[in-house]
């Protein structure tokens, strides 16, 4: 599948960088998660610099290219610009995403030797990687453990219309060869199947089960969830042959996965389901625009009350909503119309209205929601045990897994070396 | 619907439309497009530079380069142009023709000779074909044709006014202009030259020598001809600093009529090349870059500008701002401070990184607010920080010792 979002020419990405203003101690550094050298890349695309453009980012970050993707840039740097005060934000992801699709990855590398001790990273994906890449770069010998594809949620989900698939894999695969010292293709559920052998672990397992929507009909054939969908889009596989299909949810899985079925047959009728209205939406801007363009239609202000069928889906009742006070999210909660039920017949119904941790780890505590329970510094209620990524902050970005992941690697280093300055 | 425009004046006995003139270059050197040059508003032309019958005029292609950024392409422009290949006898039938079909503008022509007998026969062959004013071209930084190759006439003293001497003797009552180079020692010897010979004008200046570029991975110079390249004359917004410059040295010194020339870009500019001593201004870049239509432009941003400030003719604002040029010695000694204008700062630290790193670390930076704070101990009123201000939030507060009266330094852009 085609990539929908075109890389900046050079005429664009030179136009767009000539407008930073190249703060000092540029907000937008400290708004990225990852504190990636914004100010500093953008001077190196003004003077054509992309090489030296690319280490800048690669030093900051281990999965760029993704980034340069899938990042919600209106909720980290963009937000931060000292533009929006004159005019309108550098488009920043786009001018990352103009260097990276311009250059390879720096094989411009000087390591220290890995003399320091084996760390576990239990998961590959963004926390893990960014972990262990950093833990190899104060010398230790970073050994993760993943039975999928390394990248996680990225690698594995995210549609190829967004994030093609050789570009995660590309990257995933340079983290691992140059970083990292071992990947056991095995699935660790307990600190006691660890040897003793590592001198920390870090959990970056993330979330790998999906919420449930308590209705009627939820057990009907013809109602799917919606990551085991996108597992299987994204292992190219065939998806199930459905004409009318309901997704239930309002957050970028939600989104995503409408996406990838309108893609895949733009003569399926797609309907994003929604309780709330359009500002409530938690998908980022950039991938409902794009679901927009792909032609999936969204039915706001809809509560699902039971999905009807004999055997099979053939149609979903709702109640009608309108808008009531906010929760504590700052979104408006829908209230319920009376006597305003109505069917929307289909053939299929998604639900993607949420992840939850699986809860493995049972020495580690954990919160109501199944989330690890982490210091400031990111160390479990036991020693040594460090967690990072959405099985700390629930689902979350690559962004803020990284900067999790580096964070957990400095104070894994810290706490082995006794607090020492790494 | 509107008013008509009239910027209408006297140049040098000729009645000019508006003070807006093609000059001596390659808009003008094709009869076609010099036509349409006139036919879209410009108050009159200078054809470019012809010589005698038989003069051989190697032209080199590609002659064009620039410099600039990808927003802004043509900061500078430069060319290894020579004069027009057409010669003398082309040029005397443009000129009747032009001035046929255009009575009312000004049709000046430009030339340039190597012997006195070359200068006046330009000059007679012209006179005859109804020339309204005569520029010579005393500066065309490439291939000069003066009387020592490789130098341009006007950086000889002695030979600007002979041969100013032997075209005014040719001209007799048409006005001559002489086109010099502000690349000498003292502008003001060479103008004062100009004067001793009897020339009516100076038009200040031509393009400048330079180099445009070079490639950083095969190391040939722009434009490259097979791989080699020359000097080039450097044209553009890059000269206009320059040429105001040269402008005023000599309108401060020299008693002459001035044409402006050399990197004025739009109307503005011409405001400026006219308050430091211009009688009018002539473009080259500008209408090669974007075309003739730019002439509206610059009309009606000039009337607008004449009306709101209160003048009545192009010539009320000649020299207004000669009388505040000093020399740096002159100037008075205000205690000056960098002042910020708060509802304006965006928080950009560029101030700070300035003054840190190239003023006098006089500035504090909050980084929890994002804003500057100048320390009136350490500030010296450079003016640095209100260089790269990106929006114009810093202005200068300057006091004298022992006086009330407080005077702000701004720069409108």
């Amino acid at each position: 599948m085609e990539e929908i979002e075109k890389t900046f020419s050079k005429e664009q990405a030179a136009i767009e960088a000539e407008r930073c203003l190249y703060c000092y101690d540029a907000p937008c550094e400290t708004a990225c998660p990852a504190h990636v050298p914004i100010a500093e890349f953008i001077q190196s695309i003004r003077t054509d610099n992309l090489k030296g453009a690319r280490e800048i980012i690669q030093e900051a970050h281990p999965l760029i290219e993704t980034c340069g993707r899938i990042c919600p840039e209106e909720s980290f740097c963009q937000s931060a610009c000292t533009r929006i005060k004159m005019d309108t934000p550098i488009k920043i992801r786009e001018l990352h995403r103009y260097i990276t699709d311009n250059t390879d990855p720096s094989e411009n590398l000087e390591l220290v030797p890995a003399t320091k001790g084996k760390i576990a990273i239990v998961g590959g994906g963004p926390a893990g990687l960014a972990c262990a890449r950093e833990l190899r770069r104060f010398g230790y010998q970073p050994v993760v453990f993943e039975k999928k594809q390394l990248g996680g949620v990225p690698a594995n989900e995210i549609s190829a219309t967004r994030l093609p698939e050789e570009i995660e894999k590309k990257e995933a695969r340079f983290v691992h060869h140059n970083f990292v010292s071992e990947v056991k293709d095995t699935t660790i559920k307990s600190l006691e199947e660890l040897d003793k052998e590592y001198s920390a672990i870090f959990i970056s397992t993330g979330l790998s089960g999906e919420l449930n929507l308590d209705i009627p009909g939820n057990n009907l054939d013809g109602v799917y969830y919606s990551r085991e969908l996108l597992k299987r889009a994204k292992s190219g596989a065939k998806l199930p042959h459905f004409k009318r299909v309901g997704v239930i949810g309002g957050g970028n899985v939600a989104v995503e996965v409408a996406s990838v079925l309108k893609i895949e047959d733009p003569l399926r009728d797609v309907e994003v389901i929604y309780r709330r209205g359009t500002k409530e939406l938690k998908a980022f801007k950039k991938e409902i625009e794009e679901a927009i363009e792909v032609g999936v239609t969204f039915q706001f202000l809809a509560i699902p009350k039971k999905i009807e069928g004999d055997k099979r889906v053939e149609g979903l009742v709702v109640t009608r909503a309108h808008l009531g006070e906010k929760d504590p999210s700052g979104r408006r909660n829908p209230v319920p119309i009376p006597n305003s039920d109505f069917v929307i017949p289909l053939d299929a119904v998604v639900i993607a209205i949420g992840q939850k941790a699986d809860v493995y780890f049972p020495k580690v505590e954990r919160d109501a929601k199944g989330l690890v329970k982490v210091s400031d510094g990111l160390m479990a209620n036991v020693k040594g045990v460090f967690a990072g990524g959405d099985i700390v902050r629930g689902a979350s970005t690559v962004v803020e897994c990284v900067a999790d992941g580096k964070k957990a690697a400095q104070n894994i280093a810290k706490y082995l070396e006794g607090g020492k300055n790494v | 619907m509107y008013k008509k425009i009239d910027l209408s004046m006297e140049f040098l006995g000729i009645r000019l439309e508006n003070p807006f003139i093609l000059s001596a270059a390659p808009p003008t050197d094709e009869f076609d497009i010099a036509y349409n040059g006139l036919k879209a508003g410009w108050g009159g032309i200078i054809l470019k530079t012809t010589s005698v019958e038989g003069n051989s005029v190697p032209l080199k292609y590609p002659m064009m380069s620039s410099f600039g950024s990808m927003s802004r392409k043509v900061i500078g422009l430069g060319n290894i142009d020579l004069i027009s290949g057409y010669q003398i006898d082309e040029i005397e039938k443009r000129v009747k023709t032009l001035k046929e079909v255009f009575p009312e503008k000004m049709i000046g022509a430009s030339i340039m000779g190597t012997k006195k007998e070359d200068w006046q026969t330009l000059v007679w062959r012209l006179k005859k074909a109804g020339v309204d004013l005569i520029e010579c071209s005393f500066s065309c930084p490439q291939g000069s044709m003066g009387e020592e190759a490789g130098r341009m006439l006007a950086q000889s003293i002695e030979a600007t006014e002979k041969v100013a001497r032997w075209v005014k003797e040719a001209a007799e009552d048409i006005p001559v202009l002489i086109k010099i180079t502000p690349q000498v020692t003292d502008i003001v010897e060479v103008a004062k030259a100009v004067k001793r010979g009897g020339a009516d004008g100076i038009t200040a200046s031509n393009t400048i020598p330079s180099l445009l570029g070079i490639d950083i991975n095969t190391f040939e110079p722009y434009p490259s001809l097979f791989g080699k390249g020359a000097y080039s004359g450097l044209s553009g917004p890059a000269i206009k600093p320059i040429t105001l410059r040269t402008i005023a040295e000599i309108a401060k010194n020299v008693d002459i009529t001035i044409s402006g020339n050399g990197g004025a870009f739009n109307w503005r500019d011409a405001v400026e090349f006219m308050a430091v001593g211009a009688s009018n201004v002539q473009f080259c870049t500008l209408p090669m870059h974007y075309g003739f239509r730019t002439i509206e432009d610059l009309k009606r941003g000039f009337a607008h500008y004449l009306s709101d400030m209160g003048f009545n003719s192009p010539l009320d604002i000649v020299g207004k701002a000669l009388p505040n040029i000093k020399s740096q010695d002159e100037l008075p000694s205000p205690k000056t401070l960098a002042e910020l204008v708060e509802e304006k700062c965006v928080g950009c630290g560029l101030c700070y990184s300035a003054c840190f790193d190239g003023g006098h670390m006089a500035i504090d930076w909050d980084s929890e607010k994002r804003v500057p704070h100048f320390d009136e101990e350490k500030c010296v009123g450079c003016a640095m920080c209100m260089q790269i201000c990106p929006v114009d939030a810093i202005k200068m507060k300057e006091k004298i010792e022992g006086s009330n009266s407080v005077y702000y330094f701004v720069e409108k852009r």
